[in-house]
Formats: structure tokens, sequence, C-alpha cells
């Protein structure tokens, strides 16, 4: 029912609005609501209705089923989406393809299309309704709920749930003074972020003196990430409209601006169109309705500042003026815009106004808590899974809205901050999770609530680089005019990058806390006051993060590419130029790349077999598409170097007197003792066993690391001048005390971690039970060892793995079982290694644990066994496994293999040897920094300080010991100062050409079928090809060159 | 009359008075850089920050625009305050550090280090050269432009300006435009040196020569004159 004239009445208005009501109760047909806010549009919602508006014309069911285009109804992450009343059915992520199942399917057949039913991220649970939906449950969506039943460009829907109701009433029945008393009563405050009480500013700007006032709805919504006024005035103008008429009412004034940002096209239309249709109903304009109430709204449109969300900045615009804050007092309730009384508030709160007419200020009183009524509309985004525009009654936890609504962290990431109030605001960690959301708790816990942004951040988030992209924000929007913050924030932006370039010093962090400080004190307005905020509250919260970023020049995240440069590098524990050495053979210099993995790394060819790659974990070509097969480059260029004679090393010059000692020549010792020789050191490797190598002698099977390539790397080191003695345990053939009298002045203990740990299980000291340790050092060492034909293995690790495919290769043996506690997914073991085993007949068992050994004469006949499953997390963040009760059942076995884990073990030491042991761990006690113990002289390092680790882990050990020996003899401080990540030299890079991008995929290493291999002798890994190889390299995709050193050496400045 | 607390003494100030006005007219010294009695309070150097209102409650605000209000507890040197001043003046220095003005506020409020790198852009955006010519020149040749770091004062569009009399008001007015010599410590961004203590002059001249040309503030001549000690080389 449409009418070309003005309203004359309240009554006429009245009839109207009960007239729409009636209308929308009646509505028999089928209603698709279409969500079509901007982040709807963007996502294709236009196509969407395209395709339902043309199914139905096929089916000619235009005049039977209604398509409705709302504005935004807050599940963002799930647009397009669709209500389908009366049902209530809601569909996410609808495709304009799923038009014609939706009509033929869900409207006319009453049937549910699963597919597009919400999916709960972590339980995979579907829900057909909201109230079933995760993101909805908690919420209470007594502003933006509205969204989801309107169309906001027709006036008369409004009308329908009610609209224009609230007016009525306070025209007719309220009086101004009875308005603000019960806006007062309400506790509503100011919900753009300062959260001044309404009732409070209403009264001032009644009692202010003049005839001419203005009320303005402030719809600049500058913060970076929030969009919760732009929702619900493209959703739902009229909502925030009536509460304007409202206002104006109680506070006298005449004139009324609706202030938005420009960058809201769809709000400024919808607005535009509402007061347009208001203006044709006579509802705003002169003698509104009859009863003598003047009031007409007009928009005003900002142009790209911040600072104009400030009250006085955007009265300053609004008047024409550049957008500059002024002193306060006079407040604009005072003296605003153009000189008069002036009520500014936040769309939100307009918002809210006809709600509290309506429903009574008792009613919004009872939501919330004691400081901070009724509701918050918050714009979640960020790392998590249900992105969107949440609202929430004030004292809901942080924890609720962010797991419970918002449905937790994508990709199993674990949480790390969230960051509310924009960049006023602060950063809050985990402990503060539980911290019930109110204008005050926030305060205190150092951020504000601001606006309602709330971005969550996972551990792949540098805080210093959130501080640093603040600090960048606001020191373009300043406004300019005090210099406490057009200067401070630009020196603490400064201060921070240098920071986060990995180039400040420890006093710089105590003079950006001393600015942060002045800059909070000094400065004119609110933008200036909380400019400090993002910075103090990281270095609240955050303080060793930044203390890591300047000291170790680290960046635990790996995001400041200044620090990290290439993440090969970076996350190397030996710092190997993995990205050089690959841009190298990109351009096929392979010579060259040998060189450049020999100045870093002493057992190379070992590496190039068996490192546990931490660089192909953070591989940035893996985060797109697949990692660079690093290892199998690296090992590419050393066998390449070393068939053509290259891999020949130079003899070290004695050129030092002093005498170091090292016990242990597993790559820990191997390494300490090529660097102290390259320092000129004479030094002598002491090991226990009958070769050198340590566990990649006796414990890595052939098939993995041959041992010829082991005796290779090992030969380069001896002719380097390391001198190594076989057949020497320290504590039988020699003790610490000795080494001290044959005139030793250093001595590096690296006697590694290879005790194995027992099962705890009845019958496991019975014959034919076997360590996979000792198992393999047996096989290695040429020994004996005698095993039945169905052997089960206990452990989930690479030992586990080890110990089993090398059993498989003995001919006694038929069967070999694997018996794990936990899944798949928990098993510690490489994958690799993993798929190998049962690519060779190797059988795992998951969730198995043994609980007796069966023996028979004192031999091993079979294990017991329980069933387990996997319960909550424990301390190493892995599934506890709980047993199944009444699961028992047995494995029969000859042999019984254990394979748990090691531990360090020096029963080599006394008391008097002056060194400290861990209670619990056995491991040597030493200072982290300078690995010395806690005896003068004797250092540690390697798997008998850390436990059980990897090979690069022990060659960094090894380094640094050699490092920290030569200072302590060269009587210099122990401590090594660090810079940041950086290759040697930079090479041009080989482009891949587009199709080429286009097909990239990670070379698969060739493998040994399984029918060959017979013996532990054969090598599994064939290596690349020349071709592959350097095919493989040109997938680099060059990090290092991404820094500003980087784009300077190959003349790509920015 | 309004009556409010001023370092504790019981003041009256005249209906539309600011904090500063009152406070000069009661001979208390506050310091300013961007305020000129001629010209609008702008605001912006923050210099003559006050402490007003009562603990806890306590702020920080620029007396030169504040209105005396009637009950208004307001004190003028306040740990707080002269920790911001300090910072002030420091973050003056870094961006105009020829000019005596600022040099001169810094030996007067112990300012002694400068921490950030220095950017000789001789102007620290005080608007006296704006508020100069639009207000008592009547030119309105001059603003300011942009916003943020990147702001700073031109003419329209940086054009040559058809209002530009050339009467040098601007320069006349700018305090950074007032150059600090090339005596003590010249080569330095903080030169701690007229303000502070001894005089150089005489190591340098054979005869008596006031460096700054304020005849005898510092006080050497006149004790050379007598006869006391030589002063000692910074």
């Amino acid at each position: 029912m449409n009418r070309t004239e003005k309203l004359q009445t309240v009554k006429e208005l009245r009839d109207i609005i009960q007239e729409q009501v009636r209308l929308r109760r009646s509505e028999k047909r089928p209603v698709l609501t279409v969500s079509s806010g901007t982040c709807g549009q963007a996502r294709g919602s236009a196509k969407v209705i395209n395709a339902l508006h043309k199914a139905l014309k096929e089916r000619r069911l235009e005049n039977k089923v209604k398509v409705k285009v709302t504005g935004c109804h807050g599940f963002c992450e799930a647009e397009p989406n669709i209500i389908i009343f009366p049902q209530n059915i809601f569909y996410q992520k609808v495709d304009p393809r799923n038009g014609k199942a939706i009509i033929s399917e869900t409207v006319l057949k009453k049937k549910i299309i699963p597919d597009l039913l919400y999916k709960d991220p972590r339980t995979a649970e579907t829900a057909a309704k909201e109230d079933g939906i995760g993101f909805y449950k908690k919420q209470q969506r007594i502003v933006l709920g509205d969204n989801a039943l309107i169309d906001p460009t027709e006036i008369n829907d409004y009308f329908s749930i009610g609209g224009y109701g609230a007016l009525i009433k306070v025209l007719t029945s309220l009086t101004p003074e009875d308005l603000i008393e019960t806006m007062k009563k309400s506790g509503l405050r100011g919900r753009g972020g300062a959260g001044f009480p309404t009732g409070l500013k209403w009264e001032s700007a009644r009692r202010a003196k003049g005839d001419l006032k203005y009320i303005i709805c402030n719809a600049d919504e500058g913060d970076p990430g929030a969009y919760m006024d732009r929702s619900l005035l493209e959703g739902n103008p009229h909502r925030v409209l009536e509460g304007m008429m409202i206002g104006a009412y109680a506070m006298g004034a005449r004139e009324g601006y609706v202030y938005v940002r420009d960058e809201y096209p769809l709000a400024v239309k919808h607005v535009t169109l509402a007061l347009q249709e208001l203006r044709r109903l006579g509802l705003i304009g002169s003698n509104i309705l009859g009863t003598g109430f003047d009031f007409d709204i007009r928009i005003a449109k900002g142009a790209g500042a911040f600072v104009c969300g400030e009250e006085t900045a955007l009265i300053a615009s609004i008047e024409g003026r550049v957008g500059e804050p002024r002193q306060r007092p006079p407040f604009p309730t005072v003296k605003g815009l153009w000189g008069k009384p002036t009520c500014i508030n936040n769309v939100e709160t307009w918002g809210n106004v006809p709600l509290i007419v309506d429903k009574g200020a008792d009613w919004f009183a009872s939501i919330g808590t004691d400081g901070s009524k009724g509701t918050k509309i918050f714009s979640l985004v960020g790392k998590i899974n249900n992105t969107g525009l949440v609202e929430v009654p004030m004292g809901i936890t942080l924890r609720e809205i962010i797991f419970d609504i918002g449905g937790g962290i994508p990709q199993d990431k674990s949480f790390k901050a969230v960051q509310t109030g924009g960049p006023s605001g602060g950063c809050l960690p985990k402990e503060m999770l539980d911290l019930p959301i109110d204008y005050q708790s926030l305060v205190q816990a150092g951020s504000i609530m601001g606006s309602g942004g709330m971005i969550v951040m996972d551990e792949k988030t540098c805080m210093v680089d959130v501080a640093k992209y603040f600090l960048n924000f606001l020191r373009d929007e300043s406004c300019g005019k005090c210099i406490s913050c057009r200067e401070g924030t630009q020196r603490m932006w400064e201060i921070v990058k240098s920071v986060t370039d990995g180039k400040a010093a420890k006093e710089d962090l105590a003079v950006l806390e001393e600015l942060a400080g002045a800059v909070k004190d000094a400065s004119l307005c609110g933008l200036g006051q909380t400019a400090a905020n993002p910075v103090l509250s990281t270095l609240k919260y955050f303080r060793s993060e930044y203390e890591k970023h300047v000291i170790e020049k680290r960046c635990p995240a790996m995001v400041c590419k200044e620090i990290v440069s290439s993440p090969c590098q970076y996350i190397c524990p030996i710092g190997q130029e993995a990205s050089t050495y690959i841009a190298l053979v990109a351009q096929k210099k392979f010579e060259e790349a040998y060189h450049v993995i020999r100045k870093d790394n002493p057992l190379p060819s070992v590496c190039g077999r068996v490192c546990s790659r931490a660089c192909e974990t953070v591989c940035r070509a893996g985060e797109i598409g697949e990692p660079i097969s690093i290892r199998g480059l690296k090992r590419f260029v050393m066998d390449w170097a070393k068939a053509r004679g290259l891999d020949t090393p130079v003899k070290f010059p004695v050129t030092k007197a002093d005498k170091v000692a090292i016990v242990g020549a597993g790559p820990a010792g191997l390494t300490a003792g090529y660097y102290l020789a390259r320092k000129g050191y004479p030094v002598k490797v002491f090991e226990a066993l009958p070769v050198p190598g340590g566990m990649l002698a006796v414990t890595i099977p052939s098939h993995r690391l041959p041992k010829n390539i082991l005796s290779e790397d090992i030969d380069y080191l001896i002719k380097s001048g390391v001198s190594i003695k076989t057949h020497m345990a320290l504590g039988k053939d020699f003790t610490l005390d000795d080494l001290h009298s044959q005139g030793y002045k250093a001595v590096f203990l690296a006697t590694g971690a290879h005790k194995p740990i027992e099962i705890g299980v009845p019958g496991e000291e019975a014959e034919g039970v076997l360590q996979a340790l000792e198992y393999l050092k047996d096989v290695h060492l040429g020994r004996p060892v005698e095993l039945g034909a169905e052997i089960a293995i206990i452990g989930g690790g690479n030992s586990a793995v080890d110990a089993a495919r090398v059993a498989l290769r003995n001919k006694n043996v038929k069967k070999v079982t694997i018996l794990y506690r936990r899944s798949k997914k928990e098993m510690p073991a490489y994958p690799e290694e993993v798929e190998a085993a049962l690519e060779e007949g190797v059988k795992i068992e998951f969730l198995v644990a043994p609980t007796r050994v069966r023996t028979q004469d004192g031999k091993v006949r079979g294990v017991q066994c329980q069933r387990m499953r996997l319960g909550e997390k424990d301390e190493s963040g892995r599934a506890k496994p709980v047993p199944v009760e009444g699961s028992d059942f047995l494995v029969p076995i000859d042999t019984l293999v254990l394979a748990l884990s090691e531990r360090a073990y020096t029963p080599y030491l006394k008391d008097s040897d002056g060194l400290s042991l861990h209670p619990r761990w056995g491991t040597i006690i030493v200072d982290p920094a300078t690995m010395t113990t806690t005896r003068p002289g004797v250092f540690a390092g390697g798997d008998v300080v850390t436990g059980p680790s990897s090979v690069v882990d022990a060659i960094a050990a090894g380094k640094a010991a050699a490092d920290a020996i030569e200072n302590y003899l060269e009587g210099r401080p122990l401590v090594r100062s660090r810079q940041p990540t950086r290759p040697s030299m930079y090479v041009k890079p080989v482009e891949l050409k587009e199709d080429e991008l286009q097909q990239a995929k990670r070379s698969k290493m060739p493998h040994l079928p399984p029918s060959k291999r017979k013996t532990m002798h054969e090598e599994i890994e064939l290596g690349f090809t020349k071709d592959v190889a350097v095919w493989e390299a040109r997938r680099c995709l060059r990090c290092e060159l991404e820094t500003e050193d980087g784009k300077k050496a190959i003349g790509r400045e920015t | 009359m309004i009556e409010l607390i001023l370092n504790g003494l019981e003041v009256k100030a005249e209906q539309g008075w600011t904090v500063l006005e009152t406070a000069k007219f009661y001979g208390l010294e506050i310091p300013t850089l961007c305020y000129n009695d001629g010209l609008s309070p702008f605001g912006g150097c923050r210099l003559c920050l006050v402490e007003i209102g009562e603990e806890p409650r306590t702020k920080l605000v620029s007396s030169c625009t504040y209105p005396a209000e009637e009950g208004l507890v307001v004190r003028t040197d306040t740990r707080r305050v002269i920790q911001a001043r300090r910072m002030m003046i420091e973050l003056m220095l870094s961006v105009a550090p020829n000019s005596k003005q600022i040099q001169d506020l810094a030996s007067q409020f112990g300012v002694k280090r400068l921490r950030f790198t220095v950017r000789n852009e001789e102007c620290i955006l005080c608007g006296l050269c704006v508020r100069m010519c639009s207000e008592q020149m009547n030119g309105k040749a001059i603003g300011f432009q942009k916003r943020g770091y990147k702001r700073k004062i031109s003419t329209p569009f940086d054009m040559r300006s058809e209002e530009c009399r050339l009467c040098g008001a601007c320069m006349y007015i700018c305090p950074a435009c007032q150059l600090r010599c090339q005596g003590p410590q010249a080569e330095t961004s903080v030169c701690n040196a007229c303000l502070t203590m001894d005089p150089t002059c005489l190591d340098v001249y054979d005869e008596l020569q006031c460096w700054m040309y304020d005849a005898g503030r510092c006080g050497t001549c006149v004790r050379e004159v007598a006869g006391s000690e030589e002063g000692k080389k910074v």
C-alpha cells in the first residue's frame, strides 16, 4: 500500500504500520531471504538472486514464492546465504548453480540440501536452522537481527516489523524529560568507543541554551576491520533514523546530519533512499504528523580521514573546514556545529534507541553487566573460522566469542592474541580469554571496547608487526596539529620499524616506552591520546617477543622479512644458505653451490640423506603449493661434487697451543672438532665405540644412510685435522681429571642420549626382548643377532620404524608389526619413513598399548595388549591415550623390540667431577647461552644436554661449542652477538615461465622399488638427476630477495 | 569573575580568559612557542601543557586554549607536565635543530640528549606564520597542506601566490627561522649552550664579545671586568 501524499496525523501512520504488520503475518508464501550487504554482494549474491529469479520464472512461480533481498545478516564467512521462511532453513555459501535445486527441493519438496548447510568447523556437525548454528547460538541480535527480515530499500518492510511505532509512542505519550529519564535509566552508553552515558549527553544537550540545535549520527567508522555501522546502515537504515528522530524530539533539535564516510556507497545509497521515503511521507520536515515537531535530516559525506570520526573534527568537516579536532571544553553539546548545541552519537547507539523506547529501560538494563548495559556488535575478523558481525550481551567472555561463536582458529593453529578497539585499542593474550567484555574490564586489561573491532591472531602473527601496522595507520591519519601526535606517532613507528628490521638496540625499547607515555599524555584529541595503546599493550603482554627481535634478532612468528630473510636459512640450526645454493643449482653453477653448502656444514652428505629438514616445513613455496625438495637438492650437489673429486679437504694448520679434548664422535663432537681445528687448535676426539659417527653409524640404518657416505664425510674431517681415537670410553679408559692432567685446556662432552627407556610392563626382562637401539647397534657393528620369525615393535618414532625395516630384511623374519599407542596423526616418525615401511610390508597397529609380556620357559611367546582411545591433550600437546576397558588381546610373537625413546645417560661422571645433571632427564645442565657446565673449562652440547634431538641440532651445538671454547681460551666474553639472517651472496633469479609455474609441483625423489630392497645395504633414495634438480631449484621463490638488501643487490629497489 | 586554583593559589579570571592568560596575569611563567598575544591560540606545540583536575582523574591540557572554569584546579609544573614538556622539546629538536629558540628551550628545561634521528625540516608546524599571514597581515597566502607526518606549510597547490605581499611577517614570527649561532657545539644537535652555565666566548675572541647580543646576560663580561674567575671552555 503506497501513499503519495504526506501523512497528516499520527493515526494515519499507526494505520499504515498495523496494515503492514498484518500483511507480514498473513504472508503464506515461502520467502527466500538473500543476505546482500556489501560483503554478500562481493561474494556474488547478485548472481544468486538472479539464479533464483530465473529458476522461479522457469517454473512460473514468480508470484508464489517471494525473493527478498536484505542487508547483511552477520555471518560473513557464510555469504552468500539464504534463509528460507517459513521453515527458517539457513543455507550458506550458496552458488548460483544451486538456484534450481533450492527451488525444486527445498521450496517445493520441503527437502533439505545437506551440502548447503552450515558445518561446525571443529565437530563437522551440520545445522539446518539458525538456532542450531554455533555462530548464532550465543548471540542476542536485538539490533542487527532485523536485518534478515526487511528489504532496506522498502519502508513498508520496516513498518511491517513495527517500525516507527516507537516514534508514535514518543510523539503521543512521552515528554522530552520522560524520554531522557528513560535513556538514563536504561544505562545505554555510547557505542562509538568512549562509552559516555547517552542519557547524560542528551540531558546536557537539552539543557544547553539556544533554540537551534543539531544532532549528528557518526557513521565515519574508520577503524580498520570494523564494519558494524556499515551493516546497520545498509541493512536497516530506518532503525537508525527513527532513533535520531526520537533523539531530536528529546533534545529539541530541528536538524540532523548523518555523517557517513565516503567509502560506504551502499550505506549512502540506502540512507538516501530512506530519507526520500521519509520526506515523501512527511515523517521528516516541518510539523511532522501534525504534532508541531520539526526535524529534517541530511547526509554529509566524509572524504577519507580517520580523524573525522572524532567529534570536533567531524563538526569541522561538516562545516567545510579542515577535519582537525579542537580543545574541549566547550563540549559540542554546548557549542558544536555552527556554534550551536550539538549531540553526536554513533550509529549503533541511535539503533538501540527505538528498542529502548519500545520495550522499556528496564528490559534493556536487564541485559549486560552493571556498568555496561545492553548488547554490543563486534566485527569478529582475522584468524577465525566464523568471520562476521556478532551481537552479544555485555559480560560475555572473549573465550565464548572466539571459540563458541567464532568456531576457533582455522587450520588447528593456536590462539595468540585478540585486538580490540581498533588503532586506539590493545592486544590481549590468551591469559585474558575469560575476561567478561564490558567497558571497564577492557580498560583495566589495557585495551578499550572501541567501536567493536575484534581481530583474532594466531601463532603466525608477530605482535611487533601488529604494533607497527597500527602505528603506520595512525601516523598517516593523524591530523598533524599537535606535535605530540604528529611527530610522536612517526617516531614510535620508526623505532618499532627498526625493531622489526633487526636494527634496534636494547635502549630503544626504553625510549619507545617513554615516548609512548608522552604521546598519551600530551596529545590534544582521542586519536593521539590512544595512539600509544597498540605499543603499550603489546609491550605489556608480549615484551619477550620484542626482546627477541632486539637482542637475538629473531622473529618467533617468522613474519618480519628483514629479520627472517629466507625462512629456510633462518630456521636451519646451522644457518645453511639453502636459497643461495638452490639459486646456484637453478643456474647450473653446481660447483659454487657445493662451496656454499660446505662452508656451513661439516657433514653435508650425511645431512643430504637424513636431515630432519625444518627448512622444508617453513618453505614459503609450501604455503601456496609444495615445498622445495631442499634435502634432495643438497644431496644432488654433494653427489655431483664428490663424483668430480671436488670434495677435497685442506689440512688446517695448528696455530694455537691450547689442546682441546672432545668426548663423543657423534655429529656434535665431530663438528666441534672440525671448527676447533679450523681455528688452529690441536683437537682430539675420544669415542667409546669401535667406529666414529655416534647414532649416524650405529642407529640410522644403512638403507637410509649408507655407511660409505658417512665414512666419506668423516674422512673429510679427519683429513682436515680432526684426530679421532676409538675404543676410548670416558669413565672406563680415562676420566675428566686425566684429561686435565694431560694438559687439555678445555673439554667438550658430546656423548649423546642413547639409553633406552624401559617400558614398565611385567616380563620385559625375558629372553627375546630387545631394545631397538641395542639391536640396531649390534647389526651395524656386525655382531650376531637372533631374531624370531614373528616380531612386534613397541613405539612410534624413527627408531621403531628403523628397527622394523631392518628386521624385515633379516632372513629369519616373516612378519613385523609395530604397535603404537596413539593414532597415525600423532606418530612422531617421519611420514615418508612410515609410508616406506608399509610399502615394504611392515604392519602397523594404531591405538594399541602393551600390558604384559607373555613368556614360556623364560622366553617371549607373546605380548598382551589393550586397545586405546584418544583422550584430552597432555603436556606434549598430543592427545593422551586412554585404555578401553575389556579390550585385551594377545599378539603372539617370538621377539619383542622396545623402541620407546632414549635419554641421556652419564655413568662416567662421578660427583667429584663437578657437573650437575637434570634430576628427571639425566641430561647435563649447561648455561644455554654459553654451553658451560658447572666445572670450569668443561662444555657440553648435543643430545647429552637437550635429550634426543636431530642431527642438525647436534651439528649446531658443535659449532656453537667451538666458538664458545675459542672465546674461553682467548679470555674473551662467551656470549655471542646476533645479526639478522642474511645470505653471503645474492644470486640473480632464474624465473620460471608462466606455464611452468602452473605445472610446478614438487619433484618426487625416486625410490628403489620394494622388490629390490633385499638387505640393508641397498639405499632407498636414488637421488635426483641433473635436469630434475635444476627444474626443482627453479621452483624456489627466492625469499631472500625480498629484503631491502636483497632488492638492492639485484637492482629491484622499490 | 571566575575563581580557580593555580598552583595552590586562589586566583580570579575574567570571563573568556584562558588558563594561560590567567597565569600570565598573575605572573606565573608557562613556556609557549606557538602562542602569540596578537594571534588566535592554536594549541599545537604542547609546551604550555598544565595538569588539571584532582587525583586520580587529572589530565594534561594546553593552557593557551583551555578556558578558565569555575573551580578548576591547575598545576603548571608537575612531574607529568615536565616529562611531557621535555619530550615535546626533544621531538622539536629532532626536526629543527638549527633553531635558536628551540635550543634555548632545551637548555632551559634540561633536555640534554636527542634520541631520534635528525630530520632537518626547519619547521615545527606551529602555525604561527599561517595565523600571522591570515590574522595580522590579512594576506591568507599560506596554509597547512595534508595531514599527519606528511603535513607541510605552503601556498595552495604549491603555486606562486598572488596574495603574498612579501611582507616577511611569516619569517619574522617563525621560531625555527631564528637560527642558532655557530658557537659552542655547533656540530651537535643539542647545544645546551647559551642558557646553561659557562660562557665560551672568551676563549674564541680576544676582546670581550657577547655572542648572543644580549649584553651581559650570561654575565661573562661583567665577571671578567670585575676580575673574577675565567670562563671555562665547554
